[in-house]
């Protein structure tokens, strides 16, 4: 897009632009640069005033500023951060495991087998998914009840951990199913004759080509229970079993335990585990791999 | 390996009516088979059938006597080719051609001997290790008959392979089909909607419509002596020419009154038992003979030339409009326009009952 005398602009390989075209074109752009500024400076306050030691309990913007990492001291020494990033690790990492799992054999299922009540069932699916799972928080709480009243060892966390795959499994058996559809059944056929069963034909054939939506669905299960902020902060009730989001809340609530700037460094450190994950899996969700299974 | 179906049906699950049906054939041990037929008769059905994805409804399924009905397609000692190639995306060309003995579990040492020798033979050996996605059509169709080949199966089944394919490299696959089969010396069965394929390979035709056998056999007696109109219609290019008509005095007479053919002394006895009754006359277009003659004779204009070098196609009209096809030497000339008298070479002639589209003669 370079401008030289003489010469029109030109967009990529089409006809130079006219003059009302170039007024849209610096107006497209000026909006543009809004937004990203709207996006990342809240983000960049976030990094200053993380590392930025004269903030006090209060964050205030346009003050001075001293590097000091004395917020994320605080977050370490005083408050249960570790046990918050560890919990909420393990429950994302469950999570994940068990919507990948389930969602294989659905979304394999759906795709690939006939059976009674089929059509019906995924109506289902698709109906509950427009009720927003905070919605059945009673019934989570007394099923909870129920539940530890017989086996006591089935913490609030594990449940927790159920009701994000359960409602992963559900949306995402609709995203794999139509993925998988797109796979011509022929591959299936081959794979059979080679001689695999139906779990072979998944795990050795659709598994390795379905790939990079399984990453995207590992991510987005991932990332779930680091968002959430709602459902743990009713269904846990000891500090030490919260999540990050509900922990860090506590830093930005309580009037005696009023640290933003803390809230501000734990912020920014919630972002790693989901940048290592991403980082891991940026080859399976740039790659096409269907590409070339049949005719072309 | 010997393929035997006995009355054969397939009724699809939530259809009320059979998809196939009383299917009786015998496919000889190291015969290259052709089933023939317009899209949407079932040969894809019946070909499934055999390699046994799709269920048997009614009827036996025997290879070399033993009933495979029930048998897992991984057991049945076949190999099959897909008209999509089926390739496995994910892995190099080498590991979708291993894919199966690995499956076998057979010995490393096996498995590349196997592989390098179906490569050779293919010539891929270059492409072994690239993805099915880096190579050309042409090229992935060898794979996926290398993948086939290494199972060294007693039955190779073949599903519309060359469709996607172009005419130039259609034709050179043609010819190098047939030579891998005889030195495969397997038997084949190769499912098409191309009757130049079944023509040209087969040693057994198989045509099938409406889910019924239509006729089998080599494939000159296909053309020479279809059993009735669809397969007259359906063999052949260009199509052969129908007039239809009746039997009067021992004559052929067209219901236009247009064309009047006196059948040859062979014909006349078995045409004897159809005078007054509907019957349809053939003849292809290679049969006209050119010129004058006393009987059997048709006068035309010409509408459209399609020369094709070594003979021409004549799209010609007779008097009252009806189309028909007449093929001559390249070298006479013609020009579009002009009336010309041609005449039925009488050894040439296919009749056939109109009620039971059967053949007469």
């Amino acid at each position: 897009m370079s401008k030289k005398k003489g010469q029109g602009l030109y967009l990529s390989d089409q006809q130079p632009l006219t003059t009302v075209k170039t007024i849209f074109l610096v107006i497209s752009y000026v909006l543009l640069f809004l937004y990203v500024f709207v996006i990342l400076w809240p983000l960049a306050q976030i990094v200053f005033t993380s590392f930025n030691g004269n903030q006090g309990a209060y964050i205030q913007i346009g003050g001075t500023y001293a590097f000091s990492l004395k917020h994320f001291k605080y977050l370490f020494e005083e408050t249960y951060f570790t046990n918050w990033v560890f919990n909420t690790i393990v429950i994302a990492l469950a999570t994940a495991a068990l919507t990948l799992l389930f969602v294989s054999f659905t979304g394999y299922a759906y795709s690939r087998y006939r059976f009674k009540g089929r059509k019906a069932s995924l109506m289902a699916i698709m109906l509950i998914q427009t009720i927003p799972s905070f919605a059945g928080i009673v019934a989570f709480y007394t099923l909870h009840s129920i539940v530890a009243s017989i086996a006591p060892w089935f913490s609030r966390q594990m449940f927790l951990i159920l009701i994000y795959a359960g409602g992963g499994i559900a949306g995402n058996t609709f995203i794999l199913k139509g993925y998988i559809d797109s796979i011509s059944t022929e591959l299936d056929d081959a794979a059979r004759i080679d001689g695999c069963g139906n779990l072979q034909v998944y795990r050795l054939i659709i598994m390795p080509i379905v790939r990079p939506m399984l990453a995207v669905i590992a991510l987005w299960s991932f990332i779930g229970p680091f968002l959430d902020f709602m459902l743990p902060s009713i269904l846990l009730n000891d500090p030490k079993a919260y999540t990050l989001a509900t922990g860090l809340n506590t830093l930005i609530t309580d009037q005696y335990n009023m640290h933003q700037p803390v809230f501000a460094a734990g912020g920014l450190l919630t972002a790693v585990p989901i940048i290592i994950l991403f980082i891991a899996l940026q080859k399976q969700l740039v790659s096409g791999l269907a590409s070339g299974a049949v005719k072309g | 390996m010997k393929v035997q179906l006995v009355n054969i049906g397939k009724k699809y699950e939530g259809r009320e009516n059979f998809t196939i049906r009383h299917i009786d054939l015998e496919i000889d041990d190291k015969e290259f088979c052709v089933i023939l037929g317009p899209s949407g008769c079932g040969k894809s059905t019946l070909l499934r059938m055999i390699a046994g994805l799709n269920s048997i409804t009614e009827g036996d399924l025997l290879f070399d006597g033993k009933r495979m009905n029930k048998v897992e397609p991984k057991d049945r000692d076949i190999a099959m080719v897909f008209q999509s190639y089926a390739l496995y995306p994910h892995m190099t060309v080498y590991d979708n051609m291993a894919f199966s003995l690995k499956m076998r579990k057979d010995k490393k040492t096996v498995i590349h001997e196997r592989v390098t020798e179906a490569a050779e033979l293919l010539q891929i050996t270059e492409y072994l290790y690239s993805k099915p996605s880096e190579i050309s059509g042409g090229q992935r169709q060898r794979v996926a008959l290398g993948r086939a080949m290494v199972r060294k199966a007693g039955v190779f089944l073949l599903d519309e392979p060359l469709s996607n394919l172009d005419a130039k490299l259609r034709e050179h696959m043609r010819v190098e089909l047939v030579r891998l089969h005889k030195s495969l010396d397997t038997t084949s069965i190769y499912v098409t909607h191309d009757q130049t394929e079944a023509m040209t390979m087969a040693t057994k035709i198989v045509l099938l419509d409406q889910g019924k056998v239509q006729q089998m056999g080599k494939p000159s007696e296909f053309y020479e002596t279809p059993a009735n109109l669809f397969v007259a219609g359906f063999i052949g290019s260009p199509t052969m020419n129908v007039f239809h008509g009746t039997m009067k005095d021992g004559l052929f007479s067209s219901d236009d009154g247009l064309v009047s053919v006196e059948p040859g002394p062979a014909d006349k006895d078995k045409l004897a038992s159809h005078e007054g009754k509907k019957v349809a006359l053939g003849i292809r277009s290679e049969r006209f003979i050119a010129g004058e003659s006393d009987k059997n004779q048709i006068t035309v204009t010409i509408d459209v030339i399609e020369m094709l070098g070594k003979e021409q196609l004549l799209y010609c009209k007779l008097s009252n409009g009806k189309e028909c096809v007449i093929s001559e030497p390249g070298y006479f000339r013609y020009t579009v326009d002009e009336d010309h008298k041609f005449h039925f070479d009488p050894k040439g002639l296919h009749f056939f009952d109109e009620e039971t589209t059967s053949r007469i003669n």
